[in-house]
């Protein structure tokens, strides 16, 4: 019999019985027909339904029969109880759906590879040295570096030059694609205000060797990468819906990338990000447009025409069958060939050779401490999930005492204990995929808005979030694996119970004795509240600390206005003299009081630092003399309040490009001028210093890079020696008004000034402080989220066991009643009751929140894991909330009519 | 109050004594040509001059059972008299099963015989 014989026969079970009915119906003439007596010849025959029922139970498809059945048996069985089933529902979906959100995001950010061709076989070509930086050949390096210091040394980028040449030159490679970091650029499309997007300037093989098709229109061909040519961009298939609503005559629209007017030529596939996880880009220009569009290509130009300028950054893709080994050697020997001026040989040492890295997810921007915060929020929405399958294990459990009668009914009548436990885990099944599905849709809302909240005000960068066949797999497993928790319980409940007691039993006396399970659970869950807790404490105790530290100035009513004069096409003297001409403007507008200039804002994520080089002294490229440096204009300690220590600040004749004047902080002064007294001492830079800087004064310490690590000794030059072509400036401002009046009379007094200068943005100081705590603030949020949410679903399964449990004992508390115990006594009989299961949960959690806590202990901010006063107060809301919940079930309890309650009995 | 004890409600086997030779009884007798089932019984119940019987409730169940398992083919026929029949043919694989069974009933009843003449 044919595979699909049996199965339709048990898909149409009536035809196959037909059939043997038949047969057997041939059997009886034919035997009337040979003389027997046909009465007789039916008895000899005996029951013909049971012979028909074992010759169709030879089917090898009748379990998959009988599953059917128990499916529809189930989904009337969830109807009947529709209250029940949508509590259910909703809660897995909850839980699902917060796991999948989290999911979504760490699979995005950590493990989902790129969404090009073939991504396994690309690598990463990056250079190394062997005695750090490569000498004189790299002058400047844009991307990433690491080591150094005369020690082995790795970057990620080369001189553009360069890399065509090698690209054009190299056989082993299938292809090498070269690309810039996104960059952020001012985009304005018609007549519509400039917007800052990420743009990426990419070679023309970019597309083609990452295997990535255009949606429509056409990637680069070699023709574009040339100077000069208006610049052609590639826009993403996001920018395209969201900035053109997905227009269809988009190609050839004229868009204007930093006021440089530019073509739109293709768009690409859905979900395409770019090569770099987390930093979407928009917007794709050949490596040649840096030159018309960014601003800095002014220093390019300074910095020795573009060849000591490293900012390409470069992927291979493997030929099949090729020596990985080999061919990187030959590319590398090729690089060295080309990148070394035959006049000017450094020591070998110095001389950068490619290394490959595996490429599949591309360059991976994505820190260890975020990436850290992902697998705890993953962990702690894992919890969520744990609590969640309690709270359903408990609620279908007491669905399953009430069934308990049909059951035993049923093994009475010969039902298998197998056949009724598979009956209850299809139930089960068909639950856990309800809420898998509702979560799913949960899990794109929940995602999303965290997303939202990660890119904050920002419009730009992201991760592709969209649900995939990843993220439905994991919700599926995820939704079936509820199953094994919360499902068996209520199955292995049945499977225990006695048939007989059940069926002799009637009411509520039957059912499981001490409720010995479902009290389990409830400890359980109030042991993983504690944990998660103990979690949100820490996390948000953390963020309070790193949110109040003392940073040295006044975080409060400071503006940084953000500009880029040299993207007006001016020269040095002409940006110094715009920059006084704008602050002599910002200083008129009321509400402020003080304005300066500033070339890095104190805490926004980046900052420049040297080595310190005193005449006298050993120098080394070490720590120990590294400081960083930032450059200020007169008035900018006043306007930050930075407090002056000694000697005098920068005063308006110190804004000369040839000035020598250096201020100084304190940790400075203990660092390389301990004991001595450091006014008008000179030092240096570098380890030739070109230049002498005399110490004019001495401030206070204050925070600039970074708000974890340790203060750095800072020191202060006047900005008019450090204006680098090309790259923006700041304006600090203190304020009285708020920034939202400001704003508009800032844009005002810019305009005024030279309205072809971009304001690239306004900020305040703890709007960068934020930003600066994204990692932190998300993980506080969502981990207090996640605490209420645990909290909730404990006091909901507290209350529902105490509930369930006082109205099983209603008769003997209505007997306990009419024997004189007051009503005080029952509430008490209640939340001791309550008392013994919070204890056992807390002493079951304790541990879990020691273990979270170890687990944190690296993302904590001066906090020690086992922090008394988060663990007590962790404690005390849950007893309080434990309490509250059992309040409510005891003042049931005590309003038991005694005389009500006997009377049922 | 009614007190109901069933432990292990579990089907018990059937008690019949041709369960296990009815098998190669019915291969046997379609090793000469494909037939009905009520052929074969009386075919059985001829040759063995009716000192061997077919209960119904036996055979159907076990020809669906070998028809299941391969060792035989089922098809609608009309028989001489007109008649729609379910007719039962041997397919290799039964045919290769009645050898196996042939040769070890041989065994096992000579082996009984031995037993008998000798004790």
């Amino acid at each position: 019999m044919s595979l699909w014989s049996r199965f339709s026969r048990t898909l149409r079970p009536g035809r196959h019985t037909q059939e043997i009915e038949e047969e057997l119906q041939y059997h009886l003439a034919m035997k009337e027909q040979d003389g027997y007596d046909a009465r007789a010849a039916r008895v000899r025959f005996g029951n013909t339904s049971l012979l028909k029922e074992e010759t169709r139970a030879q089917g090898v498809f009748v379990w998959f029969e009988s599953l059917l059945r128990d499916l529809r048996y189930g989904l009337r069985q969830l109807r009947r109880t529709p209250t029940l089933t949508l509590v259910v529902v909703f809660s897995l979906a909850l839980g699902i759906g917060a796991n999948s959100a989290i999911f979504s995001l760490v699979d995005a950010a950590l493990l989902k590879p790129l969404p090009v061709r073939n991504p396994q076989s690309l690598r990463l070509i990056e250079w190394s040295t062997a005695e750090g930086w490569p000498g004189d050949l790299c002058h400047m390096h844009t991307g990433d570096t690491t080591g150094g210091a005369n020690g082995p040394m790795r970057g990620s980028s080369i001189a553009p030059r360069i890399y065509r040449q090698l690209a054009a030159e190299q056989r082993g490679f299938a292809s090498l694609i070269g690309f810039s970091d996104p960059d952020k650029a001012a985009v304005s499309i018609g007549s519509r205000a400039a917007e800052q997007f990420q743009l990426e300037y990419v070679s023309t093989n970019f597309f083609e060797g990452l295997g990535v098709l255009p949606r429509f229109g056409r990637s680069f061909s070699s023709r574009d990468d040339r100077a000069g040519a208006p610049p052609l961009v590639v826009i993403s298939e996001r920018f395209w819906r969201s900035r053109f609503g997905s227009r269809g005559d988009v190609l050839g629209h004229p868009i204007r990338i930093n006021n440089v007017p530019a073509q739109v030529i293709g768009v690409a596939p859905p979900g395409f990000f770019g090569v770099q996880i987390g930093e979407w880009v928009d917007l794709y220009a050949p490596l040649s447009a840096l030159n018309a569009i960014s601003p800095r290509a002014k220093l390019d130009r300074l910095l020795n025409e573009a060849d000591t300028w490293w900012w390409v950054r470069q992927m291979g893709r493997l030929k099949p069958g090729v020596s990985e080994r080999q061919t990187v050697q030959q590319t590398s020997a090729l690089f060295q060939h080309l990148v070394v001026p035959p006049n000017n040989r450094p020591v070998p040492g110095k001389i950068p050779q490619l290394i490959a890295s595996q490429g599949v997810r591309g360059f991976d921007p994505i820190g260890n401490d975020k990436a850290r915060a992902l697998w705890i929020l993953l962990l702690l929405v894992g919890l969520i999930l744990l609590i969640v399958c309690a709270n359903v294990a408990n609620l279908l459990l007491s669905r399953a005492v009430a069934r308990q009668r049909e059951s035993a009914v049923c093994l009475a009548l010969g039902a298998g204990r197998f056949r009724l436990v598979r009956q209850y885990l299809i139930e089960s099944i068909t639950l856990a995929l309800a809420g898998g599905v509702l979560g799913l849709l949960l899990s794109h809302v929940l995602a999303e808005a965290i997303h939202s909240f990660i890119r904050a005000d920002l419009n730009i960068g992201g991760f592709d979030l969209h649900v995939d066949a990843r993220i439905l797999i994991y919700t599926a497993l995820i939704s079936l694996s509820t199953v094994l928790l919360f499902g068996l319980a209520p199955a292995w409940q049945l499977s225990r119970a006695s048939v007989n007691d059940a069926l002799k039993a009637h009411g509520r006396t039957f059912a499981i004795g001490r409720l010995r399970f479902p009290r389990a659970l409830v400890v359980v869950q109030i042991g993983l509240s504690l944990t998660v807790l103990v979690a949100a404490g820490l996390l948000g105790r953390s963020l309070a600390n790193l949110a109040t530290l003392d940073i040295g100035f006044d975080r409060n009513n400071l503006i940084y206005v953000s500009i880029n004069p040299w993207s007006a096409g001016y020269q040095e003297q002409q940006v110094r003299q715009y920059l006084e001409r704008l602050r002599a403007g910002l200083a008129a507008i009321p509400g402020i009081s003080r304005v300066g200039v500033i070339q890095e804002r104190p805490l926004s994520g980046g900052a420049n630092s040297t080595w310190v080089n005193i005449p006298g002294q050993a120098f080394h490229e070490d720590d120990a003399h590294t400081v960083l440096i930032n450059s200020t204009s007169d008035g900018a300690f006043e306007t930050l309040g930075i407090p002056l220590l000694a000697g005098r600040t920068f005063q308006a004749g110190d804004m000369s490009p040839k000035s020598d004047a250096v201020i100084v902080d304190e940790l400075f002064i203990h660092r390389f001028y301990a004991h001595q007294d450091p006014l008008g001492r000179q030092f240096g830079t570098g380890p030739k210093p070109t230049e002498l800087y005399r110490i004019i004064g001495v401030v206070k310490n204050s925070r600039y890079n970074s708000l974890r690590e340790a203060i750095q000794p800072t020191m202060y030059r006047p900005y008019t020696t450090a204006l680098w072509p090309g790259f923006g400036i700041n304006f600090v401002i203190r304020a009285v008004l708020p920034v939202r009046q400001l704003a508009g009379p800032i844009r005002q007094a810019a305009a005024a000034a030279d309205p072809s200068v971009p304001i690239v943005e306004i900020k305040t100081q703890t709007a960068l402080i934020d930003h600066l705590l994204l990692t932190e603030r998300l993980l506080s949020i969502l981990s207090g989220a996640f605490g209420v949410l645990a909290l909730l679903l404990s006091a909901i399964g507290l209350i529902g066991l105490l509930v369930y449990a006082v109205a099983r004992r209603t008769n003997e508390i209505g007997v306990r009643m009419a024997l004189g115990a007051s009503q005080s006594d029952v509430v008490q009989l209640v939340l001791k009751d309550s008392f013994w299961l919070v204890a056992l949960g807390i002493c079951a959690g304790l541990p879990g929140a020691y273990f979270v806590g170890r687990l944190l202990k690296h993302t904590l901010f001066h906090l020690q894991p086992a922090d008394p006063w988060t663990a007590g107060l962790s404690l005390f809301i849950l007893a309080a909330v434990a309490a509250l919940s059992a309040w409510l079930p005891a003042r049931r309890a005590a309003q038991i009519d005694p005389m009500a309650a006997l009377r049922e009995e | 109050m009614l007190d109901i004890y069933i432990k292990y409600p579990r089907k018990m086997p059937k008690a019949d004594y041709l369960q296990g030779s009815l098998e190669i009884l019915v291969l046997k007798v379609l090793r000469r040509g494909s037939n009905n089932g009520y052929a074969i019984a009386t075919c059985i119940e001829q040759t063995s001059d009716e000192v061997l019987r077919v209960e119904e409730g036996s055979l159907y169940p076990a020809l669906h059972r070998m028809t299941e398992n391969g060792l035989l083919k089922a098809e609608w026929r009309t028989t001489d008299a007109g008649r729609r029949a379910r007719f039962y043919e041997l397919t290799a694989k039964g045919r290769k099963r009645l050898e196996e069974e042939e040769k070890r009933w041989h065994s096992v009843t000579a082996a009984v015989a031995k037993v008998l003449r000798t004790v």
